[in-house]
């Protein structure tokens, strides 16, 4: 147990997938204009990472292994998440209106965000058991919205600095995701 | 369009990195050294090129294109994640040291974006040669800038260049004369972030000043 | 017939073009990729053993810092005589990994960090710091030596992890009356 917790800790903010990883820093910088965006991109993230992860860490031990065809896995994870991202925009549009309003658009760019592939591919590499992929890509999502959160509460005030011409816009944005990247790294010796 | 205009693009006006800043994951992971960024930028040059080159071979073929059309996403995906699974399975065979040092980033050139907006906007609208150009284009493109990034983090960070295995320059002579050491924080993520933002900054002045002097010159007349 | 299904079938076929290509590439350099694999551990046992008097059994272990032991029996009378741990444990920066080397008679034969990604100039020196546990019986850890200075502590902490999950796990491997 103590083992999960010190993996949940890890993927939280020590491997934080955003700051240390560089996984999905397309919607990082993208959809961190507003907190609110920055919110339901967030949680868009979290609810297909843990679910596309479930998918394909069961499709990946129980055929892909079975059958040794392990060279498909990088077609197989892609469709399925594309799939997947489908069918969730269908059923929450069905089960949810309002959901889906708050989540539909962020929902089509969710399938080229590499955090998605990457979480998939990072448990198979890695080794995970179920348990052990369920508290990583729950927590390392978690991460992702959390960082994004936080960039946005920044951005948001710095839509109101003076800032050099030259660095308005995304240059000014990475050198705060610099500074946040440095706060991140002092968590290290946690674990 | 013409043609060496199809493959120049890439490089300044339509660059991937530094204009339309695309595919920014690998370019911040992996640019470490010189060689990471070399090995990335030719896995993205396999891929993208062959991936222009048979998107519109199936695209330009009316009656198949017809077929293709309602399933076209999953299509490109299909022929983008094949040709990267080969990029790595022959990099695991052969240059065993790069694939370990570039990681989870050869799986996931499926997603950058580059491969599948150049897919979209381009292939699927012109000739099997524009898209190959189009495609050679915007890799070398994406590799210069790759380049650009992993010199600086490289020279700062660690006083090297790594052109490729044991083959580096070591610039500790400049260190030492000047007196100054290499910062390891240019090597870990902080450095990424920072130097892509300085380089992308300087990138926008330049821009701007040449803009400017357009609308001097403009208003001169 | 149905647009849509003509679509899909298209689809179909396409995914299994790719798949009989992978396969195909993957039939010349899967063979090359297990090779490698195996001369890269067989290089790195080298360091303790000379590895063309042993037949090496590889088995996943996942015990603590633990996730492989090679066996080597000797050739020519197929007796048991070491066992080699390949080790992780987490430390300051990221993962240090060992391999430590156990004679059948329970002494440290040696050990090697294969990687490790420690602060510069402290955590670091972890390559090459004597731990001054070699020739020790595997139970006595007493005489362990770190590495001090800021962030070391961890450094070291990953690396006696590794020598007591070798310590729990030992018996299992090797018979087991120590």
């Amino acid at each position: 147990m103590s083992e999960l917790i010190g993996l949940a800790f890890a993927a939280f903010v020590v491997e934080n997938i955003v700051l240390t990883q560089f996984l999905g820093i397309c919607p990082f910088l993208g959809v961190s204009k507003k907190r609110s965006s920055a919110l339901g991109m967030g949680i868009a993230v979290v609810f297909v990472i843990v679910l596309s992860s479930t998918i394909t860490w069961l499709l990946y031990h129980f055929i892909l292994d079975v059958l040794a065809i392990t060279y498909m896995r990088t077609i197989v994870f892609i469709l399925v998440i594309a799939a997947l991202v489908q069918m969730v925009e269908i059923f929450l549009k069905k089960v949810s209106p309002a959901l889906y309003k708050a989540l539909g658009i962020y929902l089509p760019l969710i399938t080229t965000n590499c955090a998605v592939l990457g979480v998939a591919i990072i448990n198979i590499n890695e080794g995970h058991d179920f348990a052990q992929m369920l508290v990583y890509s729950t927590f390392i999502s978690l991460g992702f919205l959390f960082v994004m959160y936080i960039f946005a509460m920044i951005r948001e005030k710095l839509d109101f600095s003076p800032v050099p011409k030259a660095f308005k816009g995304t240059p000014i944005a990475l050198i705060v995701a610099a500074i946040l990247a440095m706060i991140f790294a002092r968590f290290g010796g946690i674990i | 369009m013409n043609k060496l205009d199809n493959f120049l693009k890439g490089f300044l006006k339509e660059n991937p990195l530094f204009v339309s800043v695309l595919g920014m994951c690998p370019s911040l992971a992996i640019t470490t050294s010189l060689e990471n960024a070399l090995g990335m930028g030719a896995a993205v040059f396999f891929v993208l090129t062959l991936s222009n080159f048979i998107i519109s071979l199936i695209m330009s073929n009316k009656k198949l294109a017809e077929l293709v059309k309602p399933v076209r996403i999953p299509v490109y995906i299909v022929v983008i994640a094949s040709l990267v699974t080969i990029v790595e399975m022959v990099m695991h065979a052969f240059l065993i040291n790069l694939y370990e040092s570039l990681g989870v980033f050869i799986p996931l050139i499926v997603v950058n974006c580059i491969i599948l907006g150049r897919a979209e906007a381009f292939a699927s609208e012109n000739k099997p040669l524009d898209s190959v150009l189009d495609g050679m284009g915007m890799a070398l493109g994406y590799t210069g800038a790759l380049v650009i990034i992993s010199l600086v983090r490289e020279i700062l960070g660690q006083g090297s260049i790594t052109i490729w295995g044991n083959l580096a320059i070591d610039l500790g002579f400049a260190f030492d004369f000047l007196k100054i050491q290499p910062l390891d924080m240019f090597t870990k993520p902080v450095g990424a972030f920072m130097s892509f933002g300085f380089i992308l900054a300087t990138i926008f002045a330049i821009s701007n000043h040449k803009a400017n002097k357009k609308a001097k010159e403009v208003k001169g007349q | 017939m149905n647009k849509g299904l003509i679509s899909g079938l298209v689809l179909l076929v396409l995914g299994l073009v790719c798949g009989l290509l992978l396969a195909t590439v993957n039939y010349f350099t899967a063979p090359i990729i297990r090779d490698q694999e195996l001369a890269v551990k067989l290089a790195a046992l080298e360091e303790f053993y000379d590895t063309d008097n042993y037949t090496v059994e590889e088995i996943t272990v996942n015990e603590g810092a633990i996730e492989a032991a090679y066996l080597l029996k000797n050739k020519t009378t197929d007796a048991l005589e070491a066992v080699v741990y390949s080790t992780s444990a987490q430390g300051y920066e990221d993962k240090v990994k060992l391999l430590i080397a156990i004679d059948s008679d329970y002494t440290i034969r040696g050990y090697k960090v294969i990687s490790q990604k420690e602060t510069k100039g402290i955590g670091d020196q972890v390559v090459t710091h004597d731990f001054n546990v070699t020739g020790n019986l595997i139970s006595d850890l007493a005489s362990f030596d770190g590495i001090s200075g800021p962030t070391a502590p961890f450094t070291t902490q990953a690396v006696l992890d590794s020598f007591m999950a070798v310590q729990a796990r030992v018996n299992t491997d090797l018979g087991g009356d120590v």
